[in-house]
């Protein structure tokens, strides 16, 4: 199974020649950047925007998947006899059943497991699935199959992984690989340099994507062709594992997302029951969906790593940094999976010296996938906690410290030049609009009730693939279709595409129909993730519009006998830019209605030559926290973000504000809990014990401000990517206001209730404030 | 997935009684609880009755001496939102409101949230606990940050109403229906620890069906409040609370009942704590002293001994809030 998507490896992709492959961003705009509501809004809220979840085929049967309950056991025999005679059960997989022997999760060494591998390393991994008319009948059919397991002992806790006494999740050990080390300058001649040196160690816990629509394929076959509607970030990465995973060529394999509800990671690439509902549907001649429930959905299709991140930092009393040093132990779950969390120690302030030493542990739990800026919120918990104590310690305020220590070109990249950074001023800029001084410098309350504000800064740090190719299509009327391979996976992604499109050819948005993520009649675009759906489509899709601009401009030169120079597309018609002055309606043009369409082809072309394109975000929170109770409430929140340009200032505010709300769950309410002493297995796998934050957890006073650094470089729209800013530094800017507010530092994520209260208790035998 | 079960709504009391006192029954109000029991698998049933027709036990209603009736079938929002409950019995309005989250609170009813079954994870997982018929607690060497910090044994619940407390305090009563005829008894006493039954919450048996809530009417000089304390601001149980009824003269407590929620497979009053603050001004000392006398015989599990400070904590906040109001 090959989960990467489609790259160029190295190599140039096909650029748009002509005007459209040189454009650079806009000076003015007349769209792009108004706050404008989403082109599907209607339907997404009024119910009738069909989802993976809601396709129901003729003949569609339902999968139910059975699941291992031990977290590490071995499957001595499955009987699925009495299953198989259950009314309306048309087919039985297990791994027995030929074509099932899938290789999945590729280690150094390959494939470490397959589809019903009978060993099974955590609680939840697949061991058979049943085919059958209701879901109701799938599930029964399920839960008779008889298995024997012989359990094995496990072991859930990342530290415990490492003992060498500690049960092998693999044969070989618990140590996926060697760790891996970055070096640069010397950081012991750097603590040298210091005048405070400061070493901590910070932990964040598990968490679980959750995203409001659980996992879901429907699989049909035709003949030897295999169509597949799957909830998901990215159909072409779909469609290719799953074409190698069945051996099928791309071509026989279509995968197509339209309605999605949120993936956050863990729907970038192919899943296990995708497959299993592909191999029932071959097998039963009949198509099939399967969704997995809540319960599956926290165990199976990835999480966040947790980590345990050492950080020793350096600094002179003049504020710069001399050395940063992080040792990290995270685990990405039973199979091999990253849970690094290095870069922002590498790359987000100056420093000559530093040292990352990361390692991954099996756990008998459930595999990591991406989520949201994977590893960067852990790291900004550490590091920007430590900048907190680093300042205080100098005597600096934060925001000052920070902003003296920018850099303008990328350490991890050998000093690559940034296209431009905006974090001087999302501090700046950010501080003010919060009023930071005046919070921070209000004297400290005595009573029970105590506010703080704090500041966290961060970056994302990946230029991510600039691959994608949008066609637009003009039609005779003047209407539009846009034909991307994105996903929209809820943040506004057909919104701001048809926008770009409307500003280069003047359509109004309600005229332009989408197409989008279908690996059948779209193009290809990487999966909507990593802060990468705008940055790599809408470049794209402008140079497509602008082609099709291009093209009829010519054509109605040659009708109008006039020079393609003075000639505009304005307000849907042909216009002269010299007298005599003339105005001819697209639709009134002979050659376009004997055309009937023209069509415009956007190629994104490379990234910048010699240069990135990286967002930056800094955000300010106040919290009061409840010294009795150990309440943190955040009551405030403010998030200044250089994301290049915001394409569509409502979205924009929209993703701050998710970001936000994920980064609240961080540091206060969510973690996956396992019953490590006993069982290992998950004690919150549903909504109700696995706490995302509701709209009660949320601060009413939130405020997102857009710093355009009017970044000329990035790519010809000026955006650069913000769905993971967002998150990145909330958690860390909330722990730091509640150390601002009590004294206390948070070691541990999330800040809960009970972590708080006994930290308070702590702090008041000490007596040390 | 729900599992299949028969239904049946009967139209009289007597016959609901009647279909409930059959084995593999089980008595359906708003089903907020009871379905989600089903689904889980931590309960099984053959056959619901549903007892949504029987009108008589829906609705606040006010008696010729001021005390209030309030039927088994009220959803917490009616509660929540009714006036003369909102003026006279703050608790039981404030313990209503803070219960789960809109949706479920305009479908749960008082007589369901009184009966729900516990939500130990370890009950409602998929785990083999004693309640449940297993051989033993999971959650004594387990993951047990939730669970209860006193009168637990065998099995350590923390009874998840936030309104059972809130009418301790007020005194109220609950009248059950049954094969054996109808009864009255203190809510105070409805309620079953582990040390008596660890495969109960409380004394309703096959058949009983809680038909109504008495409150006592209002006195004069008379305050009530809950307080509850949650890890996430809404849709969550508490981790403690503390629903306090003060009447009070010239600003002495005249009678209290402090009743606490989150720490107790049972609703858990303290008397002494009671005693402490009766007969005085609410002060620092009082209250501080009141809510250590709520920890006092508490013996926390590995994981919750936050617990100690919370309560000790919430106590003392509601304590002063209610001498400041
Ligand atoms: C996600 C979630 C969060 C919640 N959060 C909270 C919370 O924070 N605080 C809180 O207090 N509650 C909370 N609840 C519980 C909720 O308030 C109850 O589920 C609801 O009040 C139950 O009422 P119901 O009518 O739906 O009961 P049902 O589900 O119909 O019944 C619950 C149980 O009580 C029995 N029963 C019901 N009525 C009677 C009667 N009249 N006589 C005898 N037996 C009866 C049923 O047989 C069943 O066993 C939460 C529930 C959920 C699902």
């Amino acid at each position: 199974m090959r989960t990467d998507s489609v790259n160029y490896m190295g190599e140039s992709p096909p650029e748009t020649q002509g005007q459209a492959g040189t454009l650079t961003p806009w000076e003015e705009t007349t769209v792009v950047g108004k706050p404008l509501p989403r082109v599907d809004a209607y339907e997404r809220v009024s119910g009738s925007a069909v989802y993976t979840q809601d396709i129901v085929l003729p003949g569609m049967l339902y999968g139910a998947i059975l699941r291992c309950p031990h977290a590490h056991a071995k499957v001595k025999h499955v009987d699925t006899g009495k299953a198989a005679k259950m009314p309306g059960v048309h087919g039985i997989i297990t791994d027995s059943t030929p074509g099932a022997n899938i290789p999945w999760y590729h280690g150094a060494k390959g494939a470490m497991s397959r589809l019903f591998d009978p060993h099974c390393r955590h609680e939840g991994e697949e061991v058979a699935a049943v085919a059958a008319e209701s879901p109701h009948q799938a599930w029964d059919a399920a839960k008779a199959i008889t298995v024997e397991y012989e359990r094995l002992p496990f072991v859930t806790d990342i530290e415990d992984a490492m003992n060498s006494g500690a049960p092998p999740v693999h044969e070989g050990g618990n140590r996926d690989g060697d760790s891996s080390v970055y070096q640069r300058g010397d950081t012991a001649k750097g603590f040298a340099e210091a005048d405070v040196v400061l070493e901590e160690t910070y932990r964040t816990s598990f968490e679980i994507h959750t995203p409001m629509e659980t996992h879901a394929s429907v699989a049909q076959w035709d003949g030897n062709r295999l169509t597949v509607w799957d909830s998901t970030q990215g159909v072409f990465a779909v469609q290719s594992s799953l074409a190698e995973s069945l051996g099928l060529p791309l071509s026989s394999v279509r995968v197509a997302c339209h309605y999605m509800g949120g993936g956050f990671g863990s729907k970038l690439d192919l899943s296990k029951h995708t497959v299993i509902a592909a191999l029932l549907a071959r097998m039963a001649a009949r198509p099939v969906k399967v969704t997995l429930t809540r319960e599956e959905s926290f165990l199976c299709v990835g999480n966040r790593p947790a980590n345990i991140i050492k950080l020793k930092a350096g600094v002179k009393k003049d504020g710069t940094l001399t050395a940063l040093e992080l040792t990290n132990l995270g685990s990405g779950g039973a199979y091999p999976a990253s849970s690094s969390v290095g870069y922002l120690v590498r790359d987000l302030y100056l420093c000559p010296n530093v040292h990352v030493d990361e390692t991954n542990v099996f756990i008998n739990a459930g595999t990591a996938r991406a989520m949201r800026a994977p590893g960067f919120p852990q790291c900004a918990w550490a590091l920007e906690q430590t900048m907190d104590a680093l300042a205080e310690k100098i005597g600096v305020d934060p925001v000052e410290f920070r902003v003296n220590i920018i850099p303008t070109v990328s350490q991890v990249r050998n000093n690559m030049p940034f296209t431009s950074t905006g974090l001087k001023r999302c501090l700046l800029e950010g501080a003010k609009a919060f009023r930071w001084k005046e919070a921070r410098e209000r004297p400290r309350q005595d009573g029970p009730i105590r506010r703080g504000v704090g500041v966290a800064a961060g970056m994302w740090g990946w230029e991510g693939e600039t691959v994608s190719t949008a066609i637009v299509k003009l039609f005779a009327d003047g209407s539009v279709n846009l034909n991307i391979g994105a996903s929209d996976i809820g943040t506004g992604t057909k919104t701001v595409m048809a926008m770009v499109v409307a500003e280069e050819l003047g359509v109004p948005l309600e005229k332009i129909q989408i197409e989008y993520a279908d690996t059948g009649t779209t193009s290809y675009a990487p999966g909507s993730g990593g802060s990468q759906t705008v940055v790599a489509n809408a470049p794209a899709v402008r140079k497509g519009a602008v082609e099709v601009r291009n093209q009829l401009l010519e054509l109605a030169a040659d009708e109008l006998k006039r020079p393609v120079g003075e000639l505009v597309l304005k307000d849907g018609a042909i216009q002269t830019t010299a007298e005599p002055i003339k105005k001819v309606p697209i639709s009134d043009l002979q050659i376009l209605q004997r055309r009937q369409m023209i069509v415009g082809v956007g190629y994104r072309d490379r990234g910048p030559e010699g240069k990135v394109a990286l967002p930056f975000v800094a955000q300010f929170a106040e919290v009061e926290v409840n010294i009795r109770t150990g309440e943190t409430k955040v009551v405030r929140f403010l998030a200044a973000h250089d994301s290049g340009r915001a394409l569509n200032s409502l979205t924009f505010e929209n993703q701050v504000f998710g970001g936000i709300a994920m980064g609240i769950g961080f540091a206060t309410t969510e973690q996956r809990i396992l019953d490590s002493r006993q069982t290992g297995k998950m004690v919150n796998a549903n909504w109700h014990d696995y706490k995302i934050p509701t709209a009660m957890d949320v601060p009413v006073d939130q405020t997102c401000i857009s710093i355009d650094p009017h970044d000329k470089e990035c790519n010809n729209t000026g955006a650069k990517g913000l769905g993971e800013p967002a998150t990145i530094p909330a958690a860390a800017a909330i722990a730091n206001a509640v150390y601002h507010a009590t004294g206390v530092r948070l070691k541990q994520a999330p800040i809960t209730p009970m972590q708080m209260l006994s930290l308070l208790a702590q702090q008041q035998e000490g007596g040390n404030r | 997935m729900i599992p299949w079960f028969t239904y049946s709504r009967p139209n009289s009391l007597k016959d609901a009684v009647k279909q409930l006192s059959v084995p593999g029954t089980r008595l359906h109000a708003g089903g907020t609880d009871l379905l989600g029991c089903l689904r889980d698998g931590v309960v099984a049933a053959d056959k619901l009755v549903s007892i949504s027709h029987l009108a008589e036990l829906r609705g606040i209603t006010r008696t010729g001496n001021g005390s209030v009736r309030i039927g088994a079938l009220t959803t917490l929002t009616e509660i929540a939102e009714h006036p003369y409950i909102m003026e006279h019995y703050a608790a039981l309005s404030e313990g209503a409101s803070s219960a789960a989250s809109p949706q479920l609170r305009n479908q749960g009813t008082i007589g369901g949230n009184i009966s729900q079954r516990p939500r130990c994870w370890y009950f409602r997982g998929d785990f083999h606990c004693l309640r449940k018929g297993g051989e033993a607690c999971y959650a004594v060497a387990g993951e047990n940050q939730f669970h209860c910090i006193v009168g637990g044994q065998s099995c350590f619940i923390v009874h998840p109403s936030d309104t059972a407390p809130a009418l301790i305090a007020l005194e109220a009563r609950v009248r059950i229906t049954g094969p054996q005829g109808t009864r009255t008894l203190p809510l105070e006493s409805f309620f079953v620890g582990p040390q008596k039954d660890f495969t109960r919450e409380n004394v309703l048996d096959a058949g009983d069906i809680l038909t109504e809530i008495l409150l006592p009417a209002p006195a004069a000089n008379h305050r009530s409040s809950y307080r509850k304390v949650r890890a996430r601001g809404a849709w969550d149980f508490a981790l403690a609370g503390v629903a306090l009824s003060v009447r009070f003269s010239n600003g002495i407590v005249q009678l209290a009942r402090i009743v606490l929620s989150g720490v107790a497979p049972v609703p858990w009053r303290v008397r002494e704590a009671e005693k402490i603050v009766t007969g005085k001004e609410i002060d620092d000392e009082t209250a501080s002293q009141a809510a250590a006398a709520c920890v006092k015989d508490a013996v926390p599990l590995a994981k919750n001994e936050y617990k100690l400070h919370l309560v000790r904590g919430v106590v003392e906040e509601a304590l002063l809030a209610m001498k400041q109001a």
